[in-house]
């Protein structure tokens, strides 16, 4: 037993967005965009947001760990709720005992390295999320280079897949872009100035240093993964002396950039593909610089099989249509009619008690007749015995679709609303709503996974809720 | 040891409001215009009432709770009224109360009104309503139309049939319909349609389009009952007298158990078998002579034939395409246009159907009058095939 990295994940939102539909939508204001418009970009869901995303990651670190997780860290900028434990519902999604310590961390797109620097010093074994949903100005050049994404590492003692050499920091107020707490979207300064003052000078300085820690020559390292620009990494591979090859891929072609889980997600590409021995260095960058170095070690190759961003890569359903994006982000404001008008307020003293039937898709088990059954319920559907049902999570199994419809009636802000009767194994059904789905692509017998997901918005009161969705498979 | 209710109850007056869009009307005047229909029906005084019960689901949409939207609209005497709700059962859930109360005794006169204002939503469809505290929090917003289309997709599964056969027997269903709404001059829908149309309308919820949906509709309905001995006394010769009214709400059974396939609806076919027995009938599809199903959409109609077991398993498609539900056919379904063309008020539905039965028996449907029929059977499910409350209730001639 000794302590690292012992598991990685990532989610990528199936949803693209062609960025040449961008340009073709808002290029007569803002020519300039023409050189980013190629490939595609992550788009979140109606109903995904940083703690959707950050479980779905979370939900690819753990596949196969069967461990006690003690301590939940959840880092993004985008989370959705200011007051209101937000790594918790992940904790409840991922279905983790109500012992777990969680921690929001905000306020940097370092969140999630700055947590590693200290991780690496060793530590309760953590489940480190980072996500991220960033809003971003029609327009921008944001809105080309940002995608939406959530990325997962655990933490801890056990059979690391990787051990950490060294780790170094550096914090210079240098505001590359900001965005202010009661601000919608980012505000950019120039590139230019960023790669010079910010990328050449203190990055370097925190990547030598942590290189110097450890006592590896900088040409030894395989792989780096840095966010940023293709030219920035290429500027920086040449100012360290190094093989520009040996920067990480970005995934600009068909993601984007993550935020702050933009770091974790480039290590979990990393660490899908690097080999027994490979030395890999992180750096996260935002008014200073995070470098953690770390080594994989023989156990890496056991665990890279389907695991990180790699499937979701192909997993996609790319769009040409900008203002479906736009209303998917709720950046306009199509009429919907009066049906969308619908008051969701949440009975929160009702959630309270049905809070893990919810949040983590409890339902019961009959003691007696082994049926499962959603909701628990205090009589058994099957043969009514009383009292007699152990909670169990249906949310990682595969149900089959047994009835389905698509309502262009129902509100939806992706028409047509999908929903259907999903069977799944020991004589559960459950009606639920599907999501992720296209008319036309469900028949009755598909299998689906189910995902977490927003289930309603309350406009009047800024709350929203979450709940489980029959989604397509993926692969 | 009980006897059911077969022959202790008789219907001497009914009435029924026109259906429609009644933008002219709230609550309190479609109440008033079935109950003076039904009142003159019966040849009787207001006061001779002596209790009475009122079917209203949408409370917070129509008239408000409890007895109050009855009694004061009518002004009753301070008599007892119980207002009832068991969604779209509703309607004959009033009846059965009214029924039940004349037959234990406890009255000689009772008067059951259903009634629904649904057009002051400022759209088309039903209400949306809470579920719920804890429903809300996982259930899908569903509309009817995504609900029931749920039943189409698993019938077709179940009974490998092409979705293309089952949209032809469902545009018949409704093509059937208005044919016989056409000739009924309180239905809101009187037009004919073709089944080209209801195979082409656009889609509302996959698979069922605009025509394969009821209507949307304010009205009320009124039946006045009292007890056979009563209706002897009173002079009444031939009467409509009450052969059974069953009820069976589902469980949960069917919503968390995969052992239903979604393709029928369990509580129609169990308070079917109890209707039958109280009624003392062994083979309702000779011994029918008409029906009033629950027809919310095309769908349903067809998966209740087979329900009811009027039709095999599996073989309510040819039947509805052999023309067996017609008004000419063996078994004629929603000679009064149904659902489908009286929409569906969801308090008055039960009602108005036991309105038909009531006039067709009598011989007074006028144009849409089938030859002498003897028994009629009325059916509502409120709710959604995964889980509803279902009704069944049988009506026939008494020779006083």
């Amino acid at each position: 037993m000794s302590y690292g990295i012992l598991s990685f994940g990532a989610y990528v939102p199936p949803l693209r967005l062609k960025r040449q539909a961008i340009l073709h939508a808002v290029g007569w204001a803002v020519p300039s965009l023409r050189g980013l418009a190629a490939g595609e970009r992550s788009v979140a869901n109606w109903d995904e947001d940083s703690i959707t995303m950050a479980v779905e990651a979370g939900r690819d670190c753990l596949v196969g760990i069967d461990m006690a997780i003690p301590h939940l860290s959840l880092a993004s900028t985008t989370l959705p709720f200011a007051d209101r434990s937000n790594s918790g519902v992940v904790a409840d999604a991922l279905v983790l005992d109500n012992q777990v310590a969680t921690e929001d961390l905000a306020g940097s797109r370092r969140a999630a390295t700055s947590a590693l620097v200290r991780l690496a010093q060793g530590a309760a074994t953590t489940l480190l999320l980072a996500a991220d949903c960033r809003a971003t100005r029609p327009g921008s050049a944001q809105e080309m280079q940002y995608g939406h994404g959530a990325a997962a590492l655990l933490v801890g003692t056990g059979k690391p897949i990787a051990e950490f050499l060294a780790v170094a920091s550096r914090h210079e107020d240098l505001i590359d872009q900001y965005r202010a707490a009661d601000a919608e979207f980012d505000y950019a300064l120039e590139e230019r100035w960023v790669r010079e003052e910010g990328y050449l000078k203190i990055v370097p300085e925190a990547i030598e240093q942590a290189a110097a820690n450890a006592g590896v020559a900088l040409g030894d390292i395989e792989h780096i993964v840095l966010h940023g620009s293709v030219d920035t990494a290429r500027a920086l591979a040449k100012r360290l002396g190094i093989e520009a090859k040996r920067f990480v891929d970005t995934l600009g072609a068909t993601v984007g950039d993550c935020g702050a889980a933009q770091p974790l997600m480039m290590l979990s590409l990393a660490l899908s593909q690097a080999a027994v021995g490979d030395r890999i260095l992180v750096v996260g960058f935002g008014q200073g610089a995070d470098a953690i170095l770390l080594r994989t070690t023989p156990a890496l190759a056991a665990m890279q099989q389907g695991r990180g961003p790699g499937r979701y890569l192909t997993h996609q359903r790319v769009s040409d249509n900008y203002t479906y994006f736009l209303s998917l982000r709720n950046q306009i404001s199509i009429d919907f009619g009066l049906r969308s008008e619908r008051d969701n307020r949440t009975a929160q003293s009702a959630f309270y008690r049905k809070r893990r039937d919810i949040t983590s898709m409890l339902g019961g088990r009959c003691r007696l007749c082994n049926t499962l059954q959603f909701p628990r319920s205090l009589m058994c559907v099957n043969c009514s015995a009383s009292d007699a049902q152990d909670g169990e999570s249906l949310s990682g199994l595969i149900g089959r679709v047994k009835s389905f419809t698509e309502d262009w009636l129902a509100y939806t802000p992706s028409p047509p609303y999908i929903y259907g009767n999903v069977e799944f194994q020991d004589g559960a059904n459950v009606m639920l709503e599907f999501t992720d789905f296209t008319a036309g692509q469900i028949k009755v017998g598909d299998s689906v996974r189910l995902v977490f997901r927003i289930k309603d918005f309350d406009t009047k009161r800024n709350f929203h809720r979450y709940f489980w969705k029959p989604a397509p498979l993926i692969g | 040891m009980a006897t059911g209710i077969k022959d202790k109850v008789a219907i001497i007056g009914m009435g029924c409001t026109r259906f429609g869009e009644r933008w002219d009307c709230g609550p309190e005047e479609l109440i008033v215009e079935a109950f003076q229909e039904a009142l003159a029906d019966a040849g009787l005084e207001r006061d001779a009432i002596e209790m009475a019960w009122l079917g209203l689901f949408f409370q917070e949409q129509s008239a408000g709770k409890s007895a109050l939207p009855l009694s004061m609209s009518l002004r009753l005497p301070n008599i007892p009224v119980t207002r009832v709700e068991n969604m779209c059962a509703t309607g004959t859930e009033a009846l059965r109360g009214a029924v039940y109360a004349v037959a234990a005794g406890a009255c000689d006169i009772a008067l059951a009104v259903g009634v629904e204002k649904l057009k002051d939503t400022g759209y088309g469809g039903l209400p949306e309503r809470s579920k719920g505290t804890f429903d809300d929090l996982w259930l899908p917003n569903a509309t009817a139309p995504g609900a029931f289309a749920q039943l189409a997709s698993a019938y077709a599964a179940k009974h490998r049939c092409d979705i293309k056969d089952l949209k032809r027997a469902m545009a018949h269903i409704s093509y059937k319909s208005h044919v016989n709404g056409a000739l009924n001059p309180k239905a809101h829908l009187q037009r004919e349609i073709t089944e080209e149309q209801a195979i082409n309308a656009p889609m509302i919820a996959y698979p069922l389009g605009l025509y394969d949906c009821c209507g949307v509709s304010d009205g009320a309905a009124c039946a006045i009952v009292t007890s056979v001995e009563k209706a002897r006394a009173m002079g009444i010769k031939d009467m409509v007298t009450v052969k059974a009214m069953q009820l069976a709400p589902s469980n949960g059974w069917e919503m968390s158990n995969s052992g239903w396939d979604g393709s029928y609806l369990l509580t129609t076919r169990i308070a079917a078998q109890r209707a039958y027995k109280e009624a003392g009938m062994t083979n309702p599809a000779v011994e029918l002579d008409m029906t009033e199903v629950h027809d919310c959409f095309s769908v349903t109609e067809l998966v209740v034939m087979e329900d009811l077991g009027l039709s095999p398993a599996g073989g309510a498609i040819t039947d509805v395409l052999d023309g067996k539900y017609d008004r000419d056919g063996a078994v004629p379904c929603q000679i009064d246009g149904g659902l489908k063309c009286f929409g569906h008020p969801i308090g008055a539905s039960g009602l108005r159907m036991a309105y038909e039965m009531y006039l067709q028996l009598l011989g007074r449907a006028g144009r849409r009058q089938l030859k002498s029929p003897s028994l009629g059977l009325t059916h509502n499910l409120g709710g959604h095939p995964f889980r509803n409350v279902a009704s069944v209730s049988i009506f026939g001639l008494h020779a006083g």
